[in-house]
C-alpha cells in the first residue's frame, strides 16, 4: 500500500521522501502525472511523483492533489 | 547601487512557478536598461501545516546592479508586474532590498533563517522591512509572501542556501568536461566535491543529466561527487542538490 488518507483527508504517501524507487512506481500507475517546474524537482527519475506538479510536500512526505 | 530583488507565492498548482516569475522580472529590468541582473536562486522556506504554501513553498531572489536613479520606476514596474503575472488564487509577496548602506544586514539574514525553522507572522515581516527600510509588499490573496519574499532576500545575503535556477546545457564531444570549461560556458564560479575541495581547473569531471549549481560561499557552485568505480567526479543528482 504506497497510500493513507491523512486528516485534511487527502491522499498522503507512505514512502516519505526518501522512498525514490516507490515514488517512480506510484508515478507509473498513475494517469494524471504531469512533471513539476525543472527547479522544484527533485528525483533523478523524471516520472516520479517526488517530481509531480500535483504534489504538496508535507513535513515528513506530500500529498497528492488529484486525490 | 546593488539591490536583491525577492518574490514568493505567485503560482498556483497549474501555472507558471515562482522561477519563471523572477526570471521574466530580471529580464525586464535589463530590457528597460535599468542595470544589469545576476542569476536567479532559489530558496526553501519551512514546510508545516500552518503554512498556506501552494506545493513547496520556495521563495526566488535576484540580485541587480541597476542605476540608483531607477530604483522608484523599477519598484512601480516590479509590482504591477506581479499584479499582472501572479496567477489566480495566489498570495503573492515582493521585496527589494537597497545593499549599499543597509546596516541591519544581519537581521535580515537572521529572518531568512528563521524562516527555515518556524511559522512567522506576515505582520512580523512588515515590522522589520519598515525598520530597516526595504521595500516590502502584497499584491493580491493573503499576501503572505511577504514572508518568504523577505526571507529569500536574508537567505541569498547569507551566501550559503539555495540552488541555482535552471540547468546547464554544457557543450562537449563527450559526456567529460573539466572545472576550467565548465566556468568558460556557464556562470560557475568554482567547482567543489560535496566534502568541501576544490577542483583542479584540469581534472576531469563526468556530466550528469542535470547539471545545476548552488550558493556557497556566496558564489555560483557546481558540486561533484567521487565515483569509486569509474574512479572519476561525477555532477551531483537532483536527489543529492534537494538539501540545497
Amino acid at each position: 500500500m504506497l497510500w493513507k488518507t491523512n486528516k485534511n483527508g487527502n491522499k498522503e504517501f507512505l514512502g516519505g521522501q526518501e522512498s525514490r524507487h516507490l515514488a517512480e512506481r506510484a508515478a507509473l500507475e498513475c494517469d494524471m502525472f504531469v512533471a513539476d517546474d525543472e527547479d522544484e524537482c527533485v528525483s533523478d527519475e523524471p516520472r516520479s511523483c517526488y517530481n509531480c506538479r500535483y504534489r504538496r510536500w508535507t513535513a515528513t512526505a506530500f500529498e497528492c492533489l488529484k486525490t | 547601487m546593488k539591490i536583491l530583488v525577492c518574490i514568493d507565492d505567485t503560482d498556483n498548482i497549474d501555472s507558471r512557478g515562482t522561477g519563471e516569475l523572477a526570471s521574466m522580472l530580471a529580464a525586464d529590468i535589463e530590457d528597460h536598461g535599468w542595470g544589469t541582473c545576476e542569476p536567479v536562486t532559489r530558496h526553501q522556506m519551512l514546510v508545516h501545516p500552518d503554512i498556506a504554501y501552494t506545493s513547496h513553498n520556495s521563495a526566488m531572489c535576484f540580485g541587480a546592479e541597476i542605476d540608483e536613479s531607477r530604483l522608484g520606476e523599477l519598484t512601480a514596474h516590479a509590482r504591477e508586474f506581479l499584479v499582472r503575472e501572479s496567477a489566480s488564487g495566489s498570495d503573492p509577496g515582493l521585496c527589494i532590498v537597497p545593499l549599499d548602506g543597509l546596516s541591519e544586514t544581519d537581521d535580515l539574514i537572521t529572518f531568512g533563517k528563521k524562516a527555515k525553522q518556524v511559522v512567522i507572522a506576515k505582520e512580523e515581516a512588515y515590522a522589520l522591512a519598515e525598520r530597516i527600510g526595504v521595500h516590502l509588499s502584497e499584491h493580491g490573496g493573503t499576501g503572505i509572501g511577504v514572508i518568504g519574499a523577505l526571507a529569500g532576500t536574508g537567505l541569498r545575503l547569507t551566501g550559503n542556501d539555495g540552488r541555482f535556477r535552471g540547468h546547464f546545457k554544457i557543450e562537449t564531444e563527450s559526456d567529460q568536461v573539466t572545472p576550467a570549461e565548465i566556468m568558460r560556458q556557464t556562470h560557475v564560479e568554482v567547482v567543489k566535491s560535496l566534502d568541501g575541495d576544490v577542483l583542479n581547473e584540469n581534472e576531469t569531471i563526468v556530466l550528469g543529466k542535470k547539471v545545476k549549481s548552488v550558493l556557497q560561499d556566496g558564489k555560483s557552485t557546481l558540486l561533484v561527487y567521487n565515483d569509486p568505480e569509474g574512479d572519476c567526479w561525477r555532477t551531483c543528482t537532483k536527489q543529492q542538490l534537494k538539501v540545497y
